[in-house]
């Protein structure tokens, strides 16, 4: 009967456990408090990413609850940030942010990580008219479905791969780049990779003297082995490979295509290349690519140079625009609801869509459209040797220096 | 792309990754023709093979060949234990309840890699990581071409095992009837033991040359898991040499699809192998000559 004992104690202890796991810090006793719930893939294929926007959520709380709580209404409220790990699995996200709902009695919500993670939680928060701000998905499909609680901080992918293209033009102009460019287009099979590939499409067919796309392939998200197909980018004989890719598939794929000798005059994998981890996997493999990003900690401005400081001194590592965004994300949020003045969530959400708050995103401002994303402009980087990241795009920055093209061979 | 340089290109790719293949679903193939146990957790070995080799790199600046070499008795006695710890009591038991406890394991190895490492892509990057050789008009990539000639060095090792040794034909009698072993004097409950050791010690030690061609996380190894079950499957489940042919028609088949249809259905190639082989050819290739190894 010892382990019978034994079973009936641990099913009663390991809730008391894991509630101990999930649950933050109390409120001051007698202290109002607004509970944020957000579902990150804390684990599993974006497991990276969404630690880091564990990290920038935290940060940007952390800074509230420091200075004496959020004012609402004349009242300070603390907050409380529930974080629930969803293993990178779509299902799973749903049914916990519903969870947050149903059973945390969340407030607000903060997004997921990822395009797919997203759209799979983006039905909740209408369902129970809770607004719900995410930085972690891009694709313009997240926001054509009609919800009214969702917003949305990272510009459109398809605006990402239309600057790439126009910067293309421009490289092209200067006689770095041969014309017409022949583009090897591989793509992630999301609405994330259809948006990019889309502008790709759009731009070749709108500009055929300057592009000709000559291979267009999807590939499975989360690929183990892209040799056959980076086959086809080689035998294509393309001068660009673009490739929209999330960071463990860039890894995988650009890995892939250094071992395979491949080379081409211009490499980019959408807003993959400058980040950190993806460097220390790659090494100098990683030397050159071009990236389009929402923010970079390259960019000179004073809230981007304190906000880089800040986060090197608090986590002794270099912010990407994943901690950015998820710092600035919070920030929305938290500016609506004290500009409401209440925690009704469509009052909330109402105040979220009039919102424009100074940010320190390219553009320096958020502020939402009526379909709930955010148009801000990107910026374009080029990785230089030495773990260096240079601003090579929009022109008018004063810290942008022209492109090193074509990319040297390794 | 139909021109003879790109199919002649393919097939180098082919070959070269049946070679991948073949090294990281042998493990399976020796359990299951000793034990007809489906270790679910060989996707767990092979992931901690990859994460053991980075730790050898990075303490002992070993390279991973060497640590994967390192890992094959490391990962035995990883084997062993398991089998003795916890296979054994579950044998004689429903099919469900090896399969069902196996993937516990997978689970448990997967989440103590995560508390051990965290869920960042890891990566080991030596200097001829990104080398490539020239080969007539082609360039090979010189990673693969050493996990392809290692695997050739491990199947002509195998061979020499099961074919000229003691433990090895008494493996292989195992593997052909059970029962007849035992009554021809074999301890098939060590055979056994042996076996699972040895399957285990192949999965790290793939983990560790998997290392040289791709980064990975503590969910490494559970995209192969299918690829290996298709090879066993194609290769005749308890026929080892089958697993070269398993690995080979797949390794074939995935590459020349992207030619044919849309490289975000190369998953699809081997899921439908799977059910082809287990519909049309239940006992793979081998039965197609009639012989088991």
């Amino acid at each position: 009967m010892r382990w019978c004992r034994r079973a009936v104690v641990g099913v009663f202890l390991l809730p008391v456990l894991v509630l101990a796991l999930v649950t933050p810090g109390r409120p001051a006793a007698g202290g109002a408090e607004i509970k944020i719930g957000t579902v990150l893939p804390l684990t599993g294929a974006f497991g990276s990413s969404g630690n880091y926007f564990k990290q920038g959520y935290t940060l940007a709380i952390d800074d509230v609850n420091g200075a004496g709580g959020l004012a609402v209404g004349g009242q300070k409220y603390h907050l409380t940030l529930i974080v629930l790990d969803d293993g990178s699995d779509g299902t799973r996200s749903r049914s916990l942010v519903e969870k947050l709902v149903t059973d945390q009695h969340v407030n607000f919500l903060l997004g997921g990580y990822d395009t797919s993670l997203v759209e799979a939680q983006e039905v909740v928060p209408d369902q129970y008219k809770i607004p719900y701000v995410e930085g972690g998905g891009a694709a313009s499909e997240i926001f054509k479905r009609g919800y009214k609680y969702i917003f949305g901080t990272l510009a459109t992918v398809y605006d990402l791969s239309k600057i790439t293209m126009n910067f293309l033009s421009v490289q092209i102009a200067d006689g770095r780049l041969p014309k017409p460019l022949t583009i090897a287009a591989v793509w992630e099979n999301t609405d994330h990779g259809k948006d990019y590939i889309n502008a790709v499409t759009d731009e070749a067919k709108a500009h055929p003297d300057l592009f000709r796309v000559v291979l267009n392939q999807p590939f499975q998200l989360n690929g183990s082995d892209f040799s056959p197909l980076l086959q086809q980018v080689k035998a294509s004989n393309a001068a660009a490979f673009l490739s929209d890719a999330h960071l463990p598939d860039f890894i995988t794929m650009h890995r892939q295509y250094l071992q395979a000798g491949l080379y081409n005059q211009f490499v980019s994998y959408g807003a993959r290349g400058p980040d950190q981890k993806g460097r220390q996997a790659l090494g100098s493999g990683a030397d050159y690519l071009v990236a389009g990003l929402w923010w970079t900690p390259a960019l000179k401005d004073a809230a981007s140079q304190l906000f880089t400081e800040r986060w090197k001194r608090e986590y002794h590592e270099t912010p990407d625009w994943f901690q950015a965004l998820s710092f600035e994300t919070t920030r929305a949020l938290l500016t609506g609801i004290s500009n409401a003045g209440t925690l009704d969530g469509p009052k909330v959400r109402d105040a979220l869509a009039r919102l424009t708050l100074r940010s320190m995103l390219p553009g320096g401002v958020i502020k939402f459209q009526p379909n709930g994303q955010v148009a801000t402009p990107y910026v374009m980087v080029q990785n230089l040797p030495g773990n260096a990241v240079q601003i090579i795009w929009p022109p008018n920055l004063p810290e942008t220096r022209g492109a090193t093209l074509p990319m040297p061979r390794p | 792309m139909f021109t003879a340089q790109n199919l002649i290109s393919v097939c180098i790719t082919s070959i070269l990754t049946a070679g991948l293949y073949a090294i990281m679903s042998y493990g399976l193939a020796v359990i299951y023709g000793v034990m007809k146990v489906v270790n679910l957790s060989n996707a767990g070995f092979l992931m901690l093979g990859a994460f053991m080799t980075m730790v050898y790199a990075q303490t002992l600046h070993l390279d991973p060949i060497a640590g994967a070499f390192l890992n094959i008795p490391l990962f035995f006695a990883a084997g062993w234990l398991v089998y003795v710890a916890l296979v054994r009591r579950v044998r004689q038991a429903l099919p469900i309840a090896s399969l069902l406890m196996l993937f516990g394991l997978w689970l448990v190895l997967q989440n103590l890699a995560l508390v051990v490492w965290g869920s960042e892509d890891q990566s080991i990057i030596t200097r001829y990581t990104y080398k490539a050789l020239p080969f007539f008009d082609y360039r090979v990539a010189l990673t693969r071409l050493i996990v392809f000639s290692v695997a050739l060095a491990v199947m002509a090792v195998l061979h020499v095992l099961l074919n000229h040794t003691y433990i090895g034909k008494a493996l292989r009698a195992t593997v052909q009837d059970p029962e007849a072993a035992l009554l021809a004097g074999i301890d098939t409950e060590r055979i056994s033991s042996f076996a699972f050791g040895l399957g285990t010690a192949f999965a790290g030690f793939a983990g560790g040359l998997m290392t040289l061609l791709f980064s990975f996380t503590p969910d490494f190894g559970g995209p192969f898991q299918l690829k290996s079950f298709t090879i066993i499957v194609l290769g005749g489940l308890e026929n080892l040499a089958g697993v070269t042919v398993g690995a080979t028609i797949l390794a074939f088949a995935e590459s020349f699809s992207v030619l044919f249809m849309r490289a975000s259905l190369q998953n699809v190639v081997a899921y439908a192998l799977l059910v082809v082989a287990l519909i049309v050819m239940p006992g793979g290739v081998a039965s197609l000559f009639g012989r088991r190894t």
